[in-house]
Protein backbone atom coordinates (compact mmCIF):
# COMPACT_ATOMS: atom_id res chain seq x y z
CA UNK A 1 0.00 0.00 0.00
CA UNK A 2 1.40 3.40 -0.93
CA UNK A 3 -0.06 6.22 1.13
CA UNK A 4 -1.32 9.28 -0.70
CA UNK A 5 -0.32 12.73 0.37
CA UNK A 6 -2.78 15.22 -0.97
CA UNK A 7 -1.87 18.62 0.47
CA UNK A 8 -1.33 21.20 -2.26
CA UNK A 9 0.89 23.20 0.11
CA UNK A 10 3.80 20.83 -0.48
CA UNK A 11 6.13 21.62 -3.36
CA UNK A 12 9.85 21.35 -4.08
CA UNK A 13 10.04 25.12 -3.84
CA UNK A 14 8.49 25.18 -0.36
CA UNK A 15 10.92 22.47 0.75
CA UNK A 16 13.83 24.43 -0.74
CA UNK A 17 12.86 27.70 0.97
CA UNK A 18 12.36 26.08 4.35
CA UNK A 19 15.60 24.17 3.82
CA UNK A 20 17.50 27.36 3.12
CA UNK A 21 16.25 28.99 6.33
CA UNK A 22 17.07 25.84 8.29
CA UNK A 23 20.54 25.73 6.79
CA UNK A 24 21.16 29.27 8.03
CA UNK A 25 19.71 28.52 11.47
CA UNK A 26 21.70 25.32 12.03
CA UNK A 27 24.91 26.96 10.82
CA UNK A 28 24.43 29.81 13.30
CA UNK A 29 23.73 27.28 16.07
CA UNK A 30 26.81 25.27 15.17
CA UNK A 31 29.05 28.35 15.11
CA UNK A 32 27.73 29.81 18.39
CA UNK A 33 27.80 26.36 19.99
CA UNK A 34 31.44 25.80 19.05
CA UNK A 35 32.26 29.30 20.32
CA UNK A 36 30.67 28.47 23.67
CA UNK A 37 32.42 25.11 23.83
CA UNK A 38 35.87 26.56 23.19
CA UNK A 39 35.35 29.34 25.72
CA UNK A 40 34.64 26.67 28.31
CA UNK A 41 37.34 24.24 27.23
CA UNK A 42 40.01 26.41 25.67
CA UNK A 43 42.98 24.63 24.13
CA UNK A 44 46.17 26.14 25.55
CA UNK A 45 47.05 27.94 22.29
CA UNK A 46 43.68 29.65 22.14
CA UNK A 47 43.52 33.09 23.70
CA UNK A 48 40.43 35.18 23.42
CA UNK A 49 39.87 38.79 24.49
CA UNK A 50 37.86 39.71 27.58
CA UNK A 51 35.86 42.30 25.64
CA UNK A 52 33.24 43.07 24.42
CA UNK A 53 31.61 42.23 27.74
CA UNK A 54 28.30 41.27 26.13
CA UNK A 55 29.71 39.02 23.43
CA UNK A 56 28.87 35.72 25.12
CA UNK A 57 25.35 36.71 26.11
CA UNK A 58 24.68 37.60 22.47
CA UNK A 59 26.16 34.44 20.94
CA UNK A 60 24.56 32.16 23.52
CA UNK A 61 21.24 34.00 23.28
CA UNK A 62 21.33 33.40 19.52
CA UNK A 63 22.12 29.74 20.14
CA UNK A 64 19.30 29.07 22.59
CA UNK A 65 16.55 31.44 21.47
CA UNK A 66 17.43 30.67 17.85
CA UNK A 67 17.10 26.97 18.68
CA UNK A 68 13.65 27.47 20.22
CA UNK A 69 12.55 29.49 17.17
CA UNK A 70 13.81 26.73 14.87
CA UNK A 71 11.30 24.19 16.20
CA UNK A 72 8.39 25.37 13.98
CA UNK A 73 10.76 25.66 11.04
CA UNK A 74 12.13 22.12 11.35
CA UNK A 75 8.66 20.65 11.87
CA UNK A 76 7.34 22.49 8.80
CA UNK A 77 10.25 21.29 6.69
CA UNK A 78 9.83 17.68 7.81
CA UNK A 79 6.11 17.92 7.09
CA UNK A 80 6.84 19.29 3.63
CA UNK A 81 9.16 16.39 2.72
CA UNK A 82 7.41 13.66 4.73
CA UNK A 83 6.09 11.83 1.61
CA UNK A 84 9.71 11.19 0.61
CA UNK A 85 10.09 8.99 3.68
CA UNK A 86 7.63 6.57 2.09
CA UNK A 87 8.92 6.81 -1.50
CA UNK A 88 8.64 3.65 -3.55
CA UNK A 89 10.88 1.79 -4.18
CA UNK A 90 12.67 2.79 -1.00
CA UNK A 91 16.09 2.12 -2.53
CA UNK A 92 16.79 2.65 -6.21
CA UNK A 93 20.56 2.20 -6.15
CA UNK A 94 23.53 2.10 -3.82
CA UNK A 95 24.04 5.85 -4.29
CA UNK A 96 20.39 6.51 -3.48
CA UNK A 97 20.70 4.33 -0.39
CA UNK A 98 23.74 6.28 0.76
CA UNK A 99 21.95 9.57 0.18
CA UNK A 100 19.08 8.35 2.33
CA UNK A 101 21.46 7.34 5.11
CA UNK A 102 22.84 10.89 5.19
CA UNK A 103 19.30 12.31 5.20
CA UNK A 104 18.49 10.03 8.13
CA UNK A 105 21.55 11.37 9.98
CA UNK A 106 20.46 14.94 9.22
CA UNK A 107 16.81 14.53 10.22
CA UNK A 108 17.53 12.43 13.30
CA UNK A 109 20.40 14.66 14.34
CA UNK A 110 18.43 17.88 13.87
CA UNK A 111 15.53 16.50 15.95
CA UNK A 112 17.99 15.21 18.55
CA UNK A 113 19.64 18.62 18.94
CA UNK A 114 16.36 20.49 19.34
CA UNK A 115 14.82 17.95 21.72
CA UNK A 116 17.89 17.66 23.96
CA UNK A 117 18.45 21.43 23.89
CA UNK A 118 14.84 22.22 24.84
CA UNK A 119 14.83 19.65 27.64
CA UNK A 120 18.19 20.81 28.95
CA UNK A 121 17.14 24.45 29.38
CA UNK A 122 14.06 23.17 31.24
CA UNK A 123 16.22 21.00 33.55
CA UNK A 124 14.83 17.67 32.35
CA UNK A 125 17.39 14.94 31.69
CA UNK A 126 15.64 11.73 30.63
CA UNK A 127 18.70 10.23 28.95
CA UNK A 128 21.55 7.92 29.91
CA UNK A 129 24.39 10.28 28.91
CA UNK A 130 25.81 13.69 29.72
CA UNK A 131 23.91 16.38 27.82
CA UNK A 132 27.09 18.26 27.08
CA UNK A 133 28.93 15.47 25.28
CA UNK A 134 25.90 14.23 23.37
CA UNK A 135 24.80 17.69 22.20
CA UNK A 136 28.38 18.62 21.28
CA UNK A 137 29.24 15.53 19.22
CA UNK A 138 25.84 15.37 17.56
CA UNK A 139 26.44 18.93 16.34
CA UNK A 140 29.32 17.67 14.19
CA UNK A 141 27.16 14.85 12.86
CA UNK A 142 24.35 17.25 11.93
CA UNK A 143 26.66 19.78 10.35
CA UNK A 144 28.44 17.12 8.28
CA UNK A 145 25.13 15.67 7.10
CA UNK A 146 23.93 19.22 6.37
CA UNK A 147 26.96 19.94 4.18
CA UNK A 148 26.32 16.76 2.18
CA UNK A 149 22.61 17.51 1.89
CA UNK A 150 23.32 21.05 0.66
CA UNK A 151 25.58 19.69 -2.09
CA UNK A 152 22.89 17.22 -3.16
CA UNK A 153 20.08 19.76 -3.14
CA UNK A 154 21.93 22.86 -4.27
CA UNK A 155 20.56 22.71 -7.83
CA UNK A 156 16.98 22.75 -6.51
CA UNK A 157 17.73 25.52 -4.05
CA UNK A 158 19.32 27.67 -6.75
CA UNK A 159 16.37 27.08 -9.02
CA UNK A 160 13.61 27.94 -6.62
CA UNK A 161 14.79 29.58 -3.44
CA UNK A 162 15.22 33.07 -4.86
CA UNK A 163 12.06 33.14 -6.94
CA UNK A 164 8.62 34.13 -5.71
CA UNK A 165 6.58 31.25 -4.33
CA UNK A 166 4.08 30.18 -6.98
CA UNK A 167 0.70 30.15 -5.21
CA UNK A 168 -0.90 32.48 -2.69
CA UNK A 169 -1.76 29.51 -0.49
CA UNK A 170 1.91 28.47 -0.28
CA UNK A 171 3.06 32.03 0.36
CA UNK A 172 0.64 32.19 3.28
CA UNK A 173 2.01 28.88 4.56
CA UNK A 174 5.59 30.21 4.58
CA UNK A 175 4.48 33.40 6.31
CA UNK A 176 2.66 31.32 8.90
CA UNK A 177 5.78 29.29 9.63
CA UNK A 178 7.79 32.52 9.94
CA UNK A 179 5.17 33.90 12.32
CA UNK A 180 5.37 30.74 14.45
CA UNK A 181 9.16 31.03 14.65
CA UNK A 182 8.87 34.71 15.53
CA UNK A 183 6.28 34.06 18.25
CA UNK A 184 8.38 31.28 19.81
CA UNK A 185 11.30 33.73 19.98
CA UNK A 186 9.13 36.58 21.26
CA UNK A 187 7.80 34.68 24.28
CA UNK A 188 11.28 33.51 25.34
CA UNK A 189 13.87 36.12 24.28
CA UNK A 190 13.10 38.27 27.34
CA UNK A 191 15.10 35.82 29.46
CA UNK A 192 18.20 37.46 28.01
CA UNK A 193 16.96 40.80 26.58
CA UNK A 194 15.90 42.64 29.73
CA UNK A 195 13.44 45.15 28.18
CA UNK A 196 11.45 42.20 26.80
CA UNK A 197 11.40 40.33 30.13
CA UNK A 198 7.64 40.98 30.67
CA UNK A 199 6.98 39.10 27.40
CA UNK A 200 9.08 36.08 28.37
CA UNK A 201 6.03 34.24 29.66
CA UNK A 202 7.18 30.84 28.36
CA UNK A 203 10.91 31.15 29.12
CA UNK A 204 12.51 28.91 31.77
CA UNK A 205 14.06 31.98 33.42
CA UNK A 206 13.26 35.57 34.21
CA UNK A 207 16.33 37.83 34.48
CA UNK A 208 14.63 39.70 37.36
CA UNK A 209 13.83 36.65 39.50
CA UNK A 210 16.26 35.20 42.03
CA UNK A 211 17.97 36.10 45.27
CA UNK A 212 19.05 39.78 45.19
CA UNK A 213 17.24 40.15 41.85
CA UNK A 214 19.40 37.74 39.87
CA UNK A 215 18.75 34.13 38.80
CA UNK A 216 20.89 31.30 40.17
CA UNK A 217 22.13 28.34 38.17
CA UNK A 218 23.58 26.16 40.93
CA UNK A 219 22.46 26.80 44.49
CA UNK A 220 24.71 26.38 47.51
CA UNK A 221 22.56 23.43 48.60
CA UNK A 222 22.96 21.72 45.21
CA UNK A 223 26.71 22.37 45.27
CA UNK A 224 26.98 21.08 48.84
CA UNK A 225 28.92 24.10 50.00
CA UNK A 226 29.40 24.15 53.76
CA UNK A 227 29.22 27.52 55.44
CA UNK A 228 32.24 28.00 57.63
CA UNK A 229 32.89 30.78 60.10
CA UNK A 230 36.61 30.14 59.79
CA UNK A 231 36.61 31.05 56.10
CA UNK A 232 39.84 32.27 54.51
CA UNK A 233 40.77 33.10 50.95
CA UNK A 234 44.32 31.96 50.19
CA UNK A 235 46.50 33.12 47.32
CA UNK A 236 49.15 30.48 46.63
CA UNK A 237 51.51 29.13 44.00
CA UNK A 238 53.98 31.27 42.11
CA UNK A 239 53.63 34.32 44.34
CA UNK A 240 56.16 36.47 46.19
CA UNK A 241 53.93 36.79 49.25
CA UNK A 242 51.31 34.09 49.89
CA UNK A 243 48.11 35.62 51.25
CA UNK A 244 45.48 34.34 53.63
CA UNK A 245 42.55 36.71 54.05
CA UNK A 246 39.33 36.66 56.04
CA UNK A 247 36.07 38.02 54.66
CA UNK A 248 36.62 41.16 56.77
CA UNK A 249 40.16 41.55 55.37
CA UNK A 250 38.77 41.42 51.84
CA UNK A 251 36.14 44.06 52.66
CA UNK A 252 38.94 46.36 53.92
CA UNK A 253 40.80 46.21 50.56
CA UNK A 254 40.00 48.86 47.94
CA UNK A 255 36.49 48.16 46.58
CA UNK A 256 35.27 48.74 43.02
CA UNK A 257 31.72 48.66 41.72
CA UNK A 258 30.98 47.52 38.17
CA UNK A 259 28.05 46.31 36.05
CA UNK A 260 28.53 42.95 34.38
CA UNK A 261 26.14 40.23 33.20
CA UNK A 262 25.94 36.64 34.25
CA UNK A 263 25.49 35.02 30.84
CA UNK A 264 24.44 31.41 31.23
CA UNK A 265 25.15 28.66 28.75
CA UNK A 266 21.41 27.92 28.95
CA UNK A 267 20.70 31.17 27.12
CA UNK A 268 19.48 33.49 29.89
CA UNK A 269 21.50 36.45 31.05
CA UNK A 270 21.10 39.18 33.64
CA UNK A 271 23.06 42.25 34.66
CA UNK A 272 24.20 42.75 38.22
CA UNK A 273 25.98 45.53 40.05
CA UNK A 274 28.97 43.88 41.64
CA UNK A 275 31.27 45.30 44.30
CA UNK A 276 34.57 43.77 45.31
CA UNK A 277 38.31 43.62 44.92
CA UNK A 278 39.96 43.81 41.53
CA UNK A 279 41.63 40.49 40.83
CA UNK A 280 44.71 42.24 39.47
CA UNK A 281 45.00 44.38 42.65
CA UNK A 282 44.93 41.25 44.81
CA UNK A 283 47.48 39.50 42.60
CA UNK A 284 49.73 42.59 42.68
CA UNK A 285 49.53 42.44 46.47
CA UNK A 286 50.77 38.86 46.34
CA UNK A 287 53.46 39.75 43.79
CA UNK A 288 52.43 37.90 40.64
CA UNK A 289 54.01 38.14 37.16
CA UNK A 290 51.62 39.84 34.68
CA UNK A 291 51.62 36.82 32.35
CA UNK A 292 50.83 34.25 35.03
CA UNK A 293 48.05 31.70 34.69
CA UNK A 294 45.53 31.93 37.51
CA UNK A 295 43.14 29.25 38.73
CA UNK A 296 40.33 29.88 41.19
CA UNK A 297 39.11 26.99 43.32
CA UNK A 298 35.69 26.75 44.91
CA UNK A 299 34.60 25.38 48.27
CA UNK A 300 32.50 22.93 46.21
CA UNK A 301 33.89 19.46 46.78
CA UNK A 302 32.67 17.93 43.53
CA UNK A 303 31.34 19.23 40.27
CA UNK A 304 32.49 19.92 36.78
CA UNK A 305 32.89 23.63 37.38
CA UNK A 306 34.42 23.70 40.87
CA UNK A 307 37.49 25.48 39.55
CA UNK A 308 38.22 27.66 36.57
CA UNK A 309 41.22 29.02 34.81
CA UNK A 310 41.74 32.73 34.19
CA UNK A 311 44.14 33.70 31.42
CA UNK A 312 46.28 36.87 31.71
CA UNK A 313 44.13 38.94 29.32
CA UNK A 314 41.19 38.23 31.64
CA UNK A 315 42.59 38.69 35.13
CA UNK A 316 44.38 41.87 34.05
CA UNK A 317 41.06 43.34 32.90
CA UNK A 318 39.99 46.05 35.39
CA UNK A 319 36.45 44.64 35.29
CA UNK A 320 37.60 41.28 36.69
CA UNK A 321 36.56 41.27 40.35
CA UNK A 322 36.47 39.00 43.31
CA UNK A 323 32.96 40.13 44.16
CA UNK A 324 31.79 40.50 47.76
CA UNK A 325 28.52 42.35 47.14
CA UNK A 326 25.72 42.14 44.62
CA UNK A 327 23.32 45.04 44.02
CA UNK A 328 24.55 46.72 47.21
CA UNK A 329 24.12 43.74 49.55
CA UNK A 330 26.62 41.19 50.84
CA UNK A 331 26.51 38.27 48.36
CA UNK A 332 23.69 35.77 48.91
CA UNK A 333 25.00 32.28 49.67
CA UNK A 334 23.50 31.07 46.37
CA UNK A 335 25.43 33.77 44.50
CA UNK A 336 28.72 32.57 45.97
CA UNK A 337 29.12 34.08 49.46
CA UNK A 338 31.72 34.87 50.70
CA UNK A 339 33.54 35.53 47.39
CA UNK A 340 32.85 34.85 43.75
CA UNK A 341 34.53 35.65 40.49
CA UNK A 342 32.85 38.08 38.12
CA UNK A 343 34.78 38.93 34.96
CA UNK A 344 33.89 40.09 31.45
CA UNK A 345 33.56 37.73 28.49
CA UNK A 346 33.09 34.51 30.44
CA UNK A 347 30.25 31.99 30.33
CA UNK A 348 28.34 31.94 33.65
CA UNK A 349 29.66 28.51 34.60
CA UNK A 350 33.17 29.98 34.65
CA UNK A 351 32.19 32.78 37.05
CA UNK A 352 33.28 30.54 39.90
CA UNK A 353 31.38 30.89 43.20
CA UNK A 354 32.43 30.25 46.83
CA UNK A 355 36.11 30.85 46.04
CA UNK A 356 38.54 29.58 48.68
CA UNK A 357 41.79 29.63 46.75
CA UNK A 358 43.48 31.65 44.03
CA UNK A 359 46.33 29.57 42.66
CA UNK A 360 49.04 31.07 40.46
CA UNK A 361 51.10 28.98 38.03
CA UNK B 1 33.81 20.45 -6.52
CA UNK B 2 31.19 17.98 -5.28
CA UNK B 3 33.55 15.37 -3.93
CA UNK B 4 35.80 17.53 -1.75
CA UNK B 5 32.68 18.95 -0.08
CA UNK B 6 31.24 15.45 0.40
CA UNK B 7 34.56 14.50 1.98
CA UNK B 8 34.30 17.50 4.31
CA UNK B 9 30.82 16.39 5.36
CA UNK B 10 32.01 12.85 6.00
CA UNK B 11 34.91 14.17 8.11
CA UNK B 12 32.47 16.15 10.31
CA UNK B 13 30.23 13.09 10.70
CA UNK B 14 33.32 11.04 11.56
CA UNK B 15 34.38 13.53 14.24
CA UNK B 16 30.92 13.38 15.79
CA UNK B 17 30.61 9.60 15.80
CA UNK B 18 34.14 8.96 17.10
CA UNK B 19 33.58 11.54 19.83
CA UNK B 20 30.43 9.71 20.95
CA UNK B 21 32.27 6.38 20.99
CA UNK B 22 35.34 7.76 22.76
CA UNK B 23 33.19 9.35 25.46
CA UNK B 24 31.57 5.94 25.97
CA UNK B 25 28.02 7.15 25.36
CA UNK B 26 27.45 5.70 21.87
CA UNK B 27 24.85 3.08 22.86
CA UNK B 28 22.70 5.33 25.01
CA UNK B 29 23.01 8.01 22.38
CA UNK B 30 22.00 5.68 19.53
CA UNK B 31 18.91 4.51 21.45
CA UNK B 32 17.82 8.08 22.19
CA UNK B 33 18.55 9.13 18.60
CA UNK B 34 16.37 6.31 17.27
CA UNK B 35 13.62 6.95 19.82
CA UNK B 36 13.38 10.64 18.93
CA UNK B 37 13.45 9.93 15.19
CA UNK B 38 10.77 7.24 15.43
CA UNK B 39 8.65 9.42 17.71
CA UNK B 40 8.63 12.04 14.98
CA UNK B 41 8.26 9.80 11.94
CA UNK B 42 5.73 7.33 13.33
CA UNK B 43 3.81 9.38 15.92
CA UNK B 44 4.07 13.15 15.54
CA UNK B 45 4.06 13.30 11.73
CA UNK B 46 1.08 10.94 11.24
CA UNK B 47 -0.79 12.71 14.04
CA UNK B 48 -0.14 16.02 12.29
CA UNK B 49 -1.54 14.58 9.05
CA UNK B 50 -4.68 13.48 10.87
CA UNK B 51 -5.13 16.88 12.48
CA UNK B 52 -4.42 18.44 9.08
CA UNK B 53 -7.27 16.61 7.40
CA UNK B 54 -9.65 18.11 9.94
CA UNK B 55 -8.09 21.58 10.04
CA UNK B 56 -7.76 21.68 6.24
CA UNK B 57 -11.45 22.50 5.96
CA UNK B 58 -11.15 25.58 8.19
CA UNK B 59 -10.80 29.13 6.88
CA UNK B 60 -7.21 30.18 6.12
CA UNK B 61 -6.60 32.31 9.27
CA UNK B 62 -7.71 29.46 11.54
CA UNK B 63 -5.51 26.97 9.69
CA UNK B 64 -2.58 29.33 10.21
CA UNK B 65 -3.49 29.74 13.89
CA UNK B 66 -3.50 25.96 14.30
CA UNK B 67 0.02 25.72 12.84
CA UNK B 68 1.30 28.55 15.04
CA UNK B 69 -0.35 27.19 18.19
CA UNK B 70 0.71 23.58 17.60
CA UNK B 71 4.36 24.35 16.92
CA UNK B 72 4.55 26.88 19.76
CA UNK B 73 3.23 24.31 22.23
CA UNK B 74 5.84 21.79 21.09
CA UNK B 75 8.65 24.37 21.23
CA UNK B 76 7.84 25.35 24.83
CA UNK B 77 6.40 22.12 26.24
CA UNK B 78 9.36 21.18 28.52
CA UNK B 79 9.13 24.63 30.12
CA UNK B 80 5.33 24.63 30.38
CA UNK B 81 5.31 21.20 32.05
CA UNK B 82 7.98 22.51 34.46
CA UNK B 83 8.89 19.06 35.73
CA UNK B 84 12.49 20.26 36.07
CA UNK B 85 11.70 22.41 39.13
CA UNK B 86 13.96 22.01 42.16
CA UNK B 87 13.16 22.87 45.74
CA UNK B 88 16.61 24.39 46.37
CA UNK B 89 16.42 26.89 43.51
CA UNK B 90 13.16 28.82 42.95
CA UNK B 91 14.73 30.94 40.18
CA UNK B 92 14.49 27.91 37.87
CA UNK B 93 11.13 27.86 36.01
CA UNK B 94 9.73 30.67 38.17
CA UNK B 95 6.28 31.08 36.60
CA UNK B 96 3.01 29.21 36.55
CA UNK B 97 3.29 28.39 32.86
CA UNK B 98 -0.06 26.81 31.83
CA UNK B 99 -2.01 30.07 32.32
CA UNK B 100 0.74 31.94 30.46
CA UNK B 101 0.45 29.50 27.57
CA UNK B 102 -3.33 29.94 27.61
CA UNK B 103 -2.96 33.71 27.33
CA UNK B 104 -0.57 33.38 24.37
CA UNK B 105 -2.90 30.92 22.63
CA UNK B 106 -5.88 33.22 23.20
CA UNK B 107 -3.86 36.04 21.64
CA UNK B 108 -3.13 33.82 18.62
CA UNK B 109 -6.84 33.02 18.33
CA UNK B 110 -7.71 36.72 18.58
CA UNK B 111 -5.36 37.54 15.70
CA UNK B 112 -6.89 34.72 13.66
CA UNK B 113 -10.41 35.99 14.39
CA UNK B 114 -9.44 39.53 13.37
CA UNK B 115 -7.88 38.29 10.12
CA UNK B 116 -10.95 36.16 9.45
CA UNK B 117 -13.28 39.14 9.90
CA UNK B 118 -11.10 41.33 7.69
CA UNK B 119 -11.01 38.63 5.02
CA UNK B 120 -14.78 38.23 5.07
CA UNK B 121 -15.37 41.98 4.91
CA UNK B 122 -13.06 42.43 1.92
CA UNK B 123 -14.79 39.54 0.19
CA UNK B 124 -18.21 41.08 0.84
CA UNK B 125 -16.99 44.45 -0.38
Amino acid sequence: MIPRFTSTLRSPQIAAKLGLWLGVSFTVSFATGLFSHFLQHPPIWLTWPSRPVNLYRVTQGLHVIGGIATVPLLLAKLWAVYPKLWQWPPLRSAAHGLERVFVLALVGGALFQLVTGLLNIAYIYPWPFGFLQAHYWTAYLVFGALVIHVVNEWAKVRQSAWTRVDTKERRTFLRTVAAACGLAALVTVGETVRPLAPLAVLAPRDPRVGPQGLPVNRSAAAAGVPYSAGYRLVVTGKVRTPLSLTHADLLRLRQHTIRLPIACVEGWSADGEWTGVRLRDLLALAGVAPDALVTVESLERVGYYRSSEIRPAHWNDPLALLALRLNGQILHLDHGFPVRLIAPGRPGVLQTKWISEVRVS
Amino acid sequence: MRYPVYALGVVFIGIGLTGLVRDGIAIGWALSFAAILLAHDLLLAPATLLVGTAVGRWAAPWRAAAIVAGTLVLATLPTVLAIGRRPDNPSILPWNYPPNLAVVLIAVAAVAAALHLKLRNTRVA
